[in-house]
């Protein structure tokens, strides 16, 4: 970690490159997670956004971004990003354009597309080694049409779609595995409540070639149930509570970066979010808390060796 | 009225509110009433960039006859404004369409008198005022308004209000329907003396209709009609510090200069001037108050923007 120029919030940049403004909602997990990789990121990027919360960032005429930006369907913007860069190569080949004026290609999907309809078109990327890197802002369910369940809502939440007594049967896809089994030059979990440890993600996922996937976990007011001013919280509690391990996956091992000493119990973490509140009220369903706290603990002991 | 004037006329309510406010669940409330009285009934929110804190709309048509009517509500019989600080709001299109026939109801402490005066409102201006619990009794907002609006309209039961209620808010379970049941019929009843205010409008045939006011545009080519435009950060001229309804304040002798807030800050809202010190855009800061909670210090609170002296700008 010695060679990362993060090593205070100081570091961090106090200028920020991403404009205000957006339709994104007050309180917005996904926004302060992208408010931090573009600082690192700057400003020599191309965007290529799959539908979701994020197309509203830019809709004609406003924009937020410093450069250009693409809108495709929900399962394509890997693909798309091939296109661009592509495009970008050839103009470089033909030296229509100097390397001074290179992109970086960022393909920027919700969890709908990166853990579902998206996922064959961002394998087949990873697969030809295309040149991107890839961030998939994580609020566990399609935030942006009333929360609905997705690949990514983890077991339990109630959604727009399971609004039982249980909650979303499923369990929440291992995206990160399954990014990491295509062994690309780079994955990441990320939130935006460590800005520090993002920064230093960023650094390091730019600095590189090839495939680079970042999850950034998305703590979301409006799906989640929970005042806007808690997204702070409840995204150092899911680190803290071992619910969102941050780790990477580097030169083909998985390391974690900030591990929870003492793991807080997950409760601490659901209690705070209103699409857990049927977990405890009216009466306590110990056994999904339970089950949710093995899940949690067994992740764990796996790592502990 | 004549009977057949009745059965032509169309009751036109549009719905002004903040998100998270429930104003969609207040159209379905109003409109569930209407269509258990026997009406035909349409209710929808506006569909958009819907978010908490801006503004949202809501519309509900209802008539004896079928509804032939599309699309949003330009000419409303009943505007109900749930959320005061978006009369003053160009942008949440409070008084748009208002005739002197349309009865303009506002759920606010202040007299209907200095409605009408700021905001030159026509005559048919009711208030309902805030109960004295505001904090917890917001959350109740949009039966509330609902319930009032019943009334007003003047062709909803007390009944067909409280089944409304019901059905509508089923699946939030018997203790929030309750709770929900009494605003909404509090609501019902403190508006008795303007019962049967609201008059409905005249219903529109193909006959009848009145074409929009069409805007010739000359044939141009596209580069012209339609220009690709190349500015950055163009987003800066939305003013979504319309949005809030709570600022957060300052209090540089508290602040320890550590830039937390300006890292943490999703909107990217709060800058650092050259000494440091943070400064907040209330042009763009949305009031998640995220600052407010995370400064380590405790430099930063809230206050109401009503009891700002700029709230308004």
């Amino acid at each position: 970690m010695s060679e990362t120029r993060f090593q205070s919030l100081k570091d961090l940049p106090a200028a920020h490159l991403l404009g205000t403004g957006t339709a994104m909602c007050a309180g917005c997990g996904a926004l302060e997670a992208l408010h931090g990789i573009y600082d690192i990121l700057g400003e020599k990027t191309v965007f290529i956004n799959a539908a979701g919360c994020m197309t509203l960032l830019s809709v004609y005429p406003y924009t937020p971004f410093r450069g250009s930006w693409l809108y495709t369907a929900m399962a394509s913007a890997p693909a798309g990003a091939q296109g661009v860069r592509d495009a970008l190569d050839i103009l470089l080949e033909k030296k229509r354009i100097g390397p001074e004026d290179d992109l970086q290609t960022v393909v920027l999907t919700g969890d709908g597309s990166a853990y579902g309809m998206g996922l064959s078109a961002t394998s087949a990327a990873i697969e030809r080694g295309l040149d991107f890197l890839y961030i998939c802002y994580d609020n566990e369910g399609y935030g942006n049409t009333g929360h609905q369940s997705s690949g990514a809502t983890p077991h339990g939440a109630r959604t727009a779609t399971c609004k039982g007594g249980h909650g979303f049967g499923g369990y929440k896809k291992d995206l990160f595995a399954i990014w990491a089994a295509h062994r690309p030059a780079y994955v990441a979990t990320v939130v935006g409540a460590e800005p520090l440890d993002l920064a230093r993600k960023v650094e390091k996922a730019k600095a590189m070639q090839g495939p680079r996937l970042l999850i950034a976990l998305a703590p979301c007011p409006t799906g989640w149930d929970y005042d806007p001013r808690e997204t702070v919280k409840i995204g150092k509690l899911a680190v803290k509570s071992g619910v969102w391990p941050l780790k990477e996956y580097i030169g083909g091992k998985t390391v974690h970066t900030k591990l929870p000493r003492k793991r807080l119990p997950v409760e601490e973490y659901l209690k705070t979010q209103g699409r857990f509140t049927h977990l405890f009220e009216p009466q306590r369903d110990e056994q999904t808390i339970q089950e949710i706290q093995a899940r949690v603990d067994a992740y764990w002991h796996e790592f502990d060796g | 009225m004549p009977k057949q004037d009745i059965i032509n006329s169309m009751y036109r309510v549009r719905f002004h509110g903040r998100g998270g406010q429930g104003m969609k669940t207040a159209s379905r409330v109003l409109g569930k009433a209407f269509f258990l009285e026997g009406f035909e009934v349409q209710d929808a929110p506006r569909y958009g960039a819907e978010r908490r804190g801006a503004p949202i709309f809501a519309y509900v048509r209802a008539s004896r006859k079928a509804i032939n009517e599309r699309g949003i509500i330009r000419r409303p019989d009943l505007v109900v404004v749930a959320d005061d600080s978006l009369v003053d709001i160009p942008a949440a299109g409070v008084s748009q369409g208002v005739s002197t026939a349309t009865v303009v109801l506002i759920y606010s402490n202040h007299e209907p008198g200095t409605w009408k005066q700021r905001c030159s409102l026509p005559e048919n201006v009711v208030t309902l005022p805030f109960p004295e619990d505001t904090q917890h009794e917001h959350r109740f907002i949009s039966t509330i308004c609902a319930g009032a609006a019943a009334r007003l309209s003047g062709a909803i039961s007390r009944d067909c209000l409280k089944e409304a209620v019901q059905e509508e808010l089923a699946d939030l379970g018997e203790e929030m329907v309750q709770a929900n049941l009494s605003r909404a019929l509090h609501a019902y009843d403190l508006m008795a003396p303007y019962s049967n205010l609201v008059v409905a409008g005249a219903g529109e045939t193909g006959e009848t209709f009145s074409k929009p006011d069409w805007i010739e545009l000359p044939f141009e080519p596209a580069r012209v009609s339609a220009p690709s435009i190349h500015a950055v950060l163009t987003s800066e001229k939305v003013a979504t510090g319309l949005w809030r309804t709570m600022r957060p304040v300052i209090d540089d002798s508290l602040c320890q200069r550590c830039g937390l807030c300006n890292s943490l800050c999703p909107e990217g809202a709060i800058s650092l001037d050259t000494a440091g010190f943070p400064q907040i855009d209330y042009v763009h800061c949305k009031g998640c108050m995220i600052c407010v909670a995370e400064c380590p210090t405790h430099a930063i609170h809230t206050l109401p923007e009503h009891e700002t002296e700029k709230g308004l700008e």
